[in-house]
């Protein structure tokens, strides 16, 4: 894909029957880049995210580009009964990993997550923390977040968000959807804001917060 | 496809509780079944409503019968219920009793007579159940000629005794004194010998010998073909093929239908469905996992009641015994069923969305589905249209014919056609129902 575009969405949109939850929007993912996706619950953040996943179907539109994605969906995907060690491996497997066992042992020490632990007993920190690390399982090039360090304590963010600059560092791109204010200024090299699933900003971090507390309130 | 299912099974083995209801609650459920099945179709009530008066003890042909031990053996399948005309029509009209029998007044001096043949009344109501009792009622009445008719033949062949050996009768009211032919013969013998008498001694001769016949020949028409029934050590009922293959059917709906749906609802309730489907797992695959899951499980719990009750049937050396070289084709039979059932049970779990909700569909559904595989066609065709459609009745023909047919490869055939056919299209529907659940 051209000037350094790992994604592309052109156009896509959903609709629930009557309800529209996206209307047509467009959004490239650049080599090097975070974007923030900002907004009050139901402005379509998290129905963008998905659909750039592959997890949604959109009703309109398509996604373009073969790079890699890793999708953190906003609550916790993975199987209770199963540890987090089991969780990494099979999705490992299924993820086409060459060596399932050592990528969860990577992901495991890397996240500090207890192994053989049935992962519906872990902690809502230690779940979301997995939940993350599932997405890392294919070394991806893009990464998609929703919410990710809603849960996490001050500490347990740092490290999510050590992971992720690291792989836009590694010449990836990150698009994540908060209503943190302060991660949308340290992370996020551009934002977009929805409001009622309509794009209605679209630029530097610096002139959002206005459009934001619009359409907040 | 295979990753899916051994995470599921792993998932399952880690579930005891949630596994030892699903075996023990079906379980339950086929003996209540069973239970009910064999008390319903047992004793239905029906009203005897005597408007004759009929004494405790009736003569006929000479013979003492007592009315009431006689209707008490011949009503075994039905429960006699003497009631008044009146109240009789009230309990028929409010389903309290599935028929009236009415003894119409005059009945015994008719039956008395040996001469006229008097009848009872039988009235049903308009349930789906009037065929059966007709035919139990039609049951009750032969019953009942089997136990006079050796009074009527003893009572006609005192008639022909009387024209064999003459003597004095009444009948009908009227006495009457008879020559009969041993005196004809007598009397012919005294008469000097010429052509007539003759040709009267060669009658006599002739009608002697067609009368002695006669005993065997009023035998043979009041039963033309009689029933030998030398008891023997033969399968007790809950025993019976037809009880093993409705307990396996019943066990297996309930596990597969249950498990599938659980396990399919439970992707969306862990959020993995939008993980799996993004490429991971084509949804086709996720459905065919679950029901890959479903036969096995269905498999697993067949096999162990098919076992458990051939040992029984082993242990109490019941007749035939339990017919071991037809086990691997049972088999073959409830993962088909199970496969099917769980098929179904995928798209319940995609259409209720959540675990809880599915589990508690299912076993809503699986209730009538059972039920209505029990409910003989002669009794609600419609039923057995619906069950027809669904793979439970297909499990049970399927299981009893492996079994227990000395042929049983077309019943098979036809039935595995039917499982297979029901499977794919409830496999379909259920990968629609899993697009849903993934959006």
């Amino acid at each position: 894909m051209s000037d350094g575009v790992l994604l592309r969405a052109a156009g896509v949109a959903r609709r629930y029957g009557d309800l529209e939850a996206l209307a047509p929007t467009d959004l490239a993912l650049h080599a090097g880049e975070t974007v923030a996706l900002v907004g009050p619950n139901g402005a379509g953040k998290s129905t963008l995210l998905s659909i750039l996943a592959g997890a949604l179907q959109p009703s309109s539109g398509r996604v373009e580009g073969g790079a890699r994605v890793g999708w953190v969906p906003q609550r916790p995907a993975h199987y209770a009964r199963l540890s987090a060690r089991e969780n990494l491996e099979l999705f490992g497997r299924l993820e086409g990993v060459a060596e399932p066992g050592a990528a969860a042992a990577r992901l495991l020490e890397r996240f500090s997550l207890p192994p053989d632990k049935p992962s519906g007993d872990l902690s809502v920190g230690n779940r979301q923390r997995l939940n993350v690390a599932l997405s890392l399982l294919g070394d991806p090039h893009v990464l998609l977040l929703d919410e990710p360090t809603a849960s996490l304590d001050p500490g347990q963010r740092r490290r999510v968000w050590e992971v992720v600059n690291g792989v836009r560092g590694e010449g990836g791109a990150v698009c994540f959807a908060t209503q943190n204010v302060e991660e949308v200024g340290e992370h996020s090299d551009r934002v977009l804001v929805l409001q009622d699933g309509r794009v209605v900003y679209a630029g530097e971090p610096s002139g959002y917060a206005e459009v934001a507390e619009e359409a907040f309130r | 496809m295979l990753l899916l299912f051994r995470k599921d099974v792993r998932i399952l083995r880690r579930s005891p509780a949630l596994l030892g209801a699903l075996l023990a609650y079906p379980v339950v459920i086929a003996v209540l079944v069973g239970l009910v099945a064999g008390y319903a179709s047992s004793k239905p009530r029906v009203a005897f409503v005597d408007r004759d008066h009929i004494p405790p003890v009736v003569k006929v042909g000479g013979r003492t019968f007592h009315v009431q031990r006689i209707i008490d053996r011949v009503a075994s399948n039905v429960t006699l219920v003497r009631l008044g005309p009146a109240e009789a029509r009230r309990q028929l009209s409010s389903g309290k009793v599935v028929a009236t029998i009415t003894v119409p007044p005059g009945f015994v001096s008719k039956l008395a007579s040996t001469v006229q043949t008097p009848s009872l009344v039988l009235r049903t109501g308009s349930g789906g159940l009037t065929p059966v009792v007709t035919e139990q009622a039609q049951a009750l009445v032969y019953q009942l000629n089997r136990k006079l008719q050796d009074a009527f033949v003893r009572a006609d062949l005192r008639y022909v005794r009387l024209i064999e050996n003459g003597g004095s009768a009444t009948l009908l009211g009227n006495h009457y004194d008879v020559l009969g032919l041993d005196r004809m013969r007598a009397l012919l013998d005294s008469l000097p010998p010429s052509q007539r008498v003759a040709k009267m001694k060669q009658f006599v001769a002739f009608a002697r010998f067609a009368l002695g016949e006669t005993g065997s020949a009023l035998r043979a028409t009041a039963n033309p073909i009689g029933l030998e029934h030398p008891v023997t050590k033969g399968r007790s009922w809950v025993l019976s093929a037809q009880v093993q293959a409705y307990g396996i059917a019943v066990t297996v709906t309930f596990l597969a239908l249950l498990l599938a749906a659980g396990a399919a609802a439970a992707e969306k309730d862990e959020g993995t469905i939008g993980r799996l489907g993004r490429g991971l797992v084509s949804l086709g695959q996720i459905v065919w996992a679950k029901v890959a899951l479903a036969a096995a499980a269905g498999l697993a719990l067949g096999a162990t009641i098919a076992v458990v009750f051939g040992l029984v049937v082993e242990a109490g050396g019941v007749t035939g015994g339990e017919p071991w070289p037809r086990l691997p084709l049972l088999l073959a039979g409830v993962l088909l069923a199970a496969g099917a059932v769980g098929a179904g049970g995928v798209l319940l779990g995609a259409l209720s969305r959540e675990a809880r909700t599915a589990s508690l569909i299912a076993v809503l559904v699986v209730l009538p589905v059972v039920f209505l595989g029990l409910v003989p066609k002669a009794v609600a065709a419609p039923a057995a249209w619906i069950s027809d459609a669904l793979p439970f009745v297909h499990a049970v023909r399927f299981f009893g014919s492996a079994l227990y047919d000395t042929s049983p490869w077309r019943t098979v055939g036809i039935e595995a056609a039917w499982l297979a056919g029901i499977g794919l299209v409830l496999g379909g529907l259920a990968r629609a129902g899993m697009k849903r659940l993934a959006a």
